[in-house]
C-alpha cells in the first residue's frame, strides 16, 4: 500500500495535526483566570499582572466579557500618568473571545489571525471561564505528543497482528484536487474488503469518507481526512483549515449549496454531501468556525448491538 | 424488484462498446440501471448490483460508482474515455463502456428491450 503524504514537507506533522484537531480548547485553556469589572482602575490591573505574572486580563460585566486590557495598554496608560482611570479608558472593547469546546486548531488558526498574545474563552451561555495563550498550546502539545510516542514505543515493542483490524491513518487532500479526491476512500474500502466487513456496512463507510474527501477538495483550502478502525467501530474525520461554514444548519439542510459552477461541472454540489454523510453514519457530529476551519466526525458501528448500547 | 438481466443484453442493447471489463464480465447480473451526471445523486443510492449511465466522463464518475458498489459504468453521447479512468476502472473491477447513444435515448433502448422480453 502507498504511504500517504510521502510529498508532505512537514510529514512528521500529521500526528500533531491530528492532535491539534482532537484536543478541545476547553482541555486546554488555564481555568483560573484572572479578570477585573468594569469599574476597576488601571492600577487594579497593574496589581493583578504583576502578582500572578501574566500579560492580560479580561474585563467582565455579569460574566460576559465586555474588554481586555494587554501588558500593552497598562505601559500606555503608566506613560501618561493616568493609572487611577477606569479600565473601560484603556481597555480594548472589541475582543475576539473563542468557545471552549472548539477544536484547539481553531485557536491556534486564531493566534496567526489576530495579534493578539491571549483569547478569553467563553460557554455555550457566553460567560468566561478561562483563557488561553501560547503556553497553554505548548504544554498541551508537549504533554499529548509525550503520551503519543509512549504509546508508539509500545506498539513497537508489540506490534499488531497485520490481518487485524485496527488502523489509525491520515490523509491530506488539497484544494480543488479532484484527481485524488477518493483515494483514501478506495483505500479504506479495500482494508475492510480485506478483512471481511459486510459490504453494506463498507458502503456506508465508503460513501461517508467520499463524501467527506469531496467537500475537502471542493469547499476547503484543504484539509485532512483521518480514520481510526478498531474492531468495534469506524471513525471518520475530516478537519479542515477554512473558510468555515457560517451556517451549519443550512449547510446540513439537502440542497443548500455554496458550489461554483466548476464544481457543478464535475457532477458535485447539489447540497447532498453532509446530509448524505450523516444518512450513511451511525453516530455524526459538526463543528465550524468562520475563519477558522470545520470538522466533521462520522461513527458508524460494526456491530449492530454495539449501536444500539451507546443510543 | 430488479431487472435480472446480464451485462452483455445490456450493453447490446445500447450498443456500448466495452473499453475494460473484468473477467467474466459478460454474465455480471444487473438490478438497476442508474441514469445521472450528479454524482451526489449517485452516491445517494442504495441500490445493489448497478449499472450507471452518464455523461460525465471523469475518473469522479468511475470512483462514484464505486464507492456505491456498482458492477459497471456507460459513459454516454461518445464522450472521451481518458487513461485515468480505464486504470480507475481496472483498479477498481468495474466494466467500463461507451455508447454514441445519448443517456435519455441509452435508457429509452433499454426501456424497449425490457418491455419486448
Amino acid at each position: 500500500m502507498r504511504e500517504e503524504g510521502m510529498e508532505e514537507p512537514l510529514q512528521s506533522s500529521l500526528r500533531v495535526q491530528e492532535l491539534i484537531y482532537g484536543l478541545r480548547i476547553g482541555e486546554v485553556m488555564t481555568s483560573r483566570v484572572f479578570a477585573v469589572s468594569r469599574n476597576c482602575t488601571m492600577h487594579d490591573v497593574r496589581v493583578i499582572m504583576k502578582k500572578n505574572a501574566i500579560s492580560g486580563v479580561p474585563v467582565v460585566d455579569s460574566k460576559r466579557v465586555v474588554g481586555i486590557v494587554t501588558m500593552n495598554d497598562l505601559m500606555n496608560a503608566l506613560e501618561q500618568g493616568r493609572m487611577d482611570d477606569c479600565v473601560t479608558v484603556w481597555m480594548a472593547g472589541e475582543v475576539q473571545t473563542l468557545a471552549e469546546d472548539m477544536p484547539l486548531s481553531f485557536a491556534i488558526s486564531a493566534f496567526g489571525k489576530f495579534p493578539f498574545r491571549q483569547f478569553p474563552i467563553v460557554n455555550r451561555k457566553n460567560e468566561l471561564v478561562g483563557i488561553i495563550t501560547f503556553r497553554n498550546i505548548n504544554l498541551a502539545l508537549i504533554r499529548e505528543l509525550s503520551r503519543q510516542l509512549r504509546e508508539m514505543e509500545h506498539k513497537h515493542e508489540h506490534p499488531p497482528d497485520p490481518e487485524s483490524l485496527v488502523l489509525v491513518k491520515v490523509y491530506q487532500l488539497h484544494r480543488y484536487d479532484f484527481e485524488n479526491g477518493g483515494r483514501a476512500s478506495s483505500e479504506i474500502k479495500q482494508f475492510l474488503k480485506q478483512r471481511g466487513i459486510p459490504a453494506k456496512l463498507i458502503r456506508r463507510v465508503a460513501v461517508a469518507s467520499y463524501e467527506l474527501e469531496i467537500n475537502l477538495v471542493a469547499h476547503s483550502i484543504g484539509g485532512m481526512l483521518g480514520f481510526d478502525i478498531n474492531r468495534d467501530r469506524i471513525k471518520i474525520s475530516s478537519h479542515d483549515r477554512g473558510p468555515g461554514i457560517a451556517d451549519v444548519d443550512k449547510a446540513m439542510t439537502e440542497g443548500y449549496s455554496t458550489a461554483n459552477e466548476w464544481i457543478r461541472s464535475q457532477g458535485f454540489g447539489a447540497g447532498m454531501g453532509l446530509p448524505n454523510v450523516r444518512r450513511v453514519s451511525d453516530d455524526f457530529a459538526i463543528k465550524s468556525a468562520v475563519g477558522m476551519g470545520t470538522m466533521v466526525q462520522a461513527v458508524i458501528y460494526l456491530n449492530p448491538e454495539e449501536q444500539n448500547e451507546s443510543q | 424488484m430488479g431487472l435480472n438481466m446480464d451485462l452483455k443484453q445490456l450493453a447490446g442493447a445500447i450498443d456500448a462498446d466495452l473499453v475494460w471489463g473484468p473477467d467474466g464480465w459478460e454474465e455480471v447480473n444487473i438490478e438497476t440501471v442508474f441514469a445521472s451526471d450528479l454524482m451526489s445523486d449517485v452516491l445517494m443510492s442504495d441500490r445493489d448490483e448497478m449499472l450507471l449511465i452518464t455523461s460525465l466522463s471523469t475518473e469522479q464518475a468511475i470512483r462514484s460508482a464505486s464507492i456505491v458498489g456498482s458492477e459497471a459504468v456507460v459513459i454516454a453521447n461518445s464522450k472521451t474515455v481518458t487513461e485515468g479512468m480505464i486504470e480507475l476502472a481496472r483498479d477498481q473491477e468495474i466494466a467500463l463502456f461507451c455508447t454514441r447513444y445519448p443517456k435519455y435515448e441509452s435508457c429509452v433502448r433499454i426501456g424497449r428491450m425490457l418491455e419486448s422480453r
